[in-house]
């Protein structure tokens, strides 16, 4: 098969939400970076759920984050990405650990991938995707 | 549960190799005459057919899953077809029902057939397929993730909490494929064993993970006959006894799953399957061990107790797993050294144990080989799947 013949998908995928983590994407276009919370356990939950996973509650409500995270772990990737992804390369995807006591992953930005290191300290900063997404990606607190 | 009540008696498998002209249905007509000629049952005497469910294959797995497999080989006898689907834990599932088959009285005999044929698919099916299974569609996939960059944090974790160099985590390589090279029907049998230093010069995909610390797609297929302990006796043929099982689910969404909690649950596994069957680790001969990935390998030979925490990698750079070492350890060399089928290489995981707890494992003979622990995972490793084998009930 010649590579021509190949149609790969280039446009940028968009998180698939569900009814109840749309405010979450509204948040992130806001700017502000938060957490769903269960008012009858006291639980901070990621990722959003209809019902709280600890209790079955739906007493449920959102917190903003301090938007302060540890990076527990990360790879750089410079290779073998799907297409869609491939002008960003290199890029690095981490695993971080917020101050309100959740882990998510996203991009460790604004820095060269050597300085990246676990444990170090991030803060939040949104990345456009289209008017309706702006993706929560974190870089160094010392980074200008 | 599951102590001492089913035993494969019959194995079948075609070489895993890139061969587009080998049609899925080839395949499968060979591999299950084979496994039942091996069983020394007749074809009619199969009761049952489980299908592993091919992945990336929605054709394939419509057909086994409405019934074609029995009509197409004549299957006189058989009373029922399914297909289970966890993954890379689908033979698992596909054993454990057999089991309930059997004592249920539904089935004297159950084939587990399993084909993949990547070579045939689409490339941008197959890369847009690994890309999203086993990751979170809204809070991972966006992001960029796939499995290579999964096990790459994963392995940089391990690597920051042991100190293993990356010489050592690519140690594992040469360890599984000086098995796979003596495998006739692994993709690198009778290639070159890669040392340590070639694969960490290989380029680099993610870090810490190299090219040749990847997989190859390729097309491949085994198959499996079940039946009751009791009556693998009365055949006085050599046959792979179940004797314990364990499992624990971790999570769905790669985010969720605790580096920690997973390491403490492949030991817990480990334990109880062995506790089931009332051996220790001190009598396991072979731990045929499935992670998908090279990198792993070392965080599974700790949680065991085969090597020390941290030493893990160590062990795999010093040669104990490999060929001729004094731990026999995944002697098909897991999906890196015997090409990557999907959900295959699970399947082809139990027929190597059955192999060698039957003593037809040829050069990878493992010396009197008594008894084998094996695990299964699926997804991107959303549970761990204990089990022990031995040659006796
Ligand atoms: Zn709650």
């Amino acid at each position: 098969m010649d590579a021509q013949d190949i149609q790969f998908d280039m446009t940028r995928p968009l998180p698939e939400t569900q009814p109840w983590s749309v405010a979450f994407w509204e948040n992130a276009k806001e700017g502000k970076l938060v957490v769903q919370h269960c008012k009858d356990c006291n639980t901070n939950i990621f990722y959003p759920r209809k019902i709280c996973p600890e209790c079955w509650s739906k007493n449920l409500d959102w917190i903003e984050a301090s938007g302060k995270a540890t990076v527990y772990m990360f790879s750089t990737a410079y290779d073998m990405v799907e297409p869609r992804f491939w002008e960003d390369i290199p890029y690095t995807i981490a695993y971080v650990d917020l101050e309100e006591g959740i882990r998510m992953m996203t991009r460790i930005v604004d820095c060269k991938p050597e300085d990246i290191k676990i444990g170090m300290t991030v803060e939040v900063v949104f990345k456009k995707l289209n008017d309706d997404f702006y993706l929560p990606y974190f870089k160094p607190v010392e980074s200008k | 549960m599951s102590h001492g009540k089913i035993a494969i008696i019959g194995i079948g498998e075609v070489p895993t190799r890139i061969m587009p002209e080998r049609t899925r249905w080839d395949i499968l007509y060979d591999v299950c005459t084979e496994a039942i000629r091996d069983s020394g049952l007749d074809k009619n005497d199969i009761e049952g057919v489980i299908n592993v469910a091919p992945q990336a294959q929605p054709k394939l797995a419509a057909e086994l899953s409405f019934g074609k497999l029995p009509e197409e080989l004549g299957l006189k006898g058989c009373k029922d077809n399914c297909t289970c689907n966890a993954g890379g834990a689908s033979t698992s599932n596909c054993i454990r029902l057999a089991e309930q088959y059997i004592t249920s009285g539904l089935a004297k005999a159950v084939l587990i057939p399993h084909v993949t044929v990547h070579s045939t698919v689409k490339p941008e099916d197959l890369i847009s397929f690994f890309a999203k299974a086993g990751v979170d569609m809204q809070w991972e996939y966006p992001f960029g993730t796939t499995y290579n960059i999964l096990m790459g944090m994963m392995a940089n974790r391990y690597m920051h909490e042991t100190g293993a160099k990356p010489e050592h985590m690519a140690s594992v390589v040469t360890a599984l494929r000086s098995w796979s090279s003596r495998d006739p029907n692994s993709f690198f049998y009778n290639k070159e064993v890669p040392s340590p230093e070639k694969v960490f010069s290989s380029s680099l995909l993610n870090t810490p993970l190299h090219k040749r610390e990847s997989n190859i797609l390729c097309d491949g297929g085994s198959a499996m006959v079940i039946v009751s302990a009791d009556v693998a006796k009365k055949m006085k043929k050599p046959a792979a006894y179940k004797l314990g099982e364990s499992v624990r689910y971790f999570s769905g969404t790669p985010v969720l799953r605790d580096f920690h909690k997973v390491a403490e649950g492949l030991s817990l596994t480990g334990v109880e399957a062995m506790k089931e069957a009332g051996v220790t680790k001190e009598d396991i001969d072979l731990w045929n061990i499935y992670m998908a990935y090279p990198m792993n390998h070392p965080i599974m030979a700790e949680a065991l107790g085969i090597a020390p925490i941290g030493e893990g990698a160590k062990y795999f750079y010093d040669g104990r797993m490999s060929f001729g070492g004094d731990i026999p350890w995944s002697t098909i060399g897991d999906a890196p050294g015997r090409g990557h089928t999907g959900s295959g290489v699970s399947t082809a995981m139990y027929v190597e144990t059955a192999r060698q707890l039957m003593g037809k494992a040829g050069e990878r003979q493992v010396k009197d080989c008594k008894y084998v622990y094996q695990n299964t995972a699926g997804g991107s490793g959303f549970n761990n799947i204990g089990t022990v084998w031995g040659r006796d009930l």
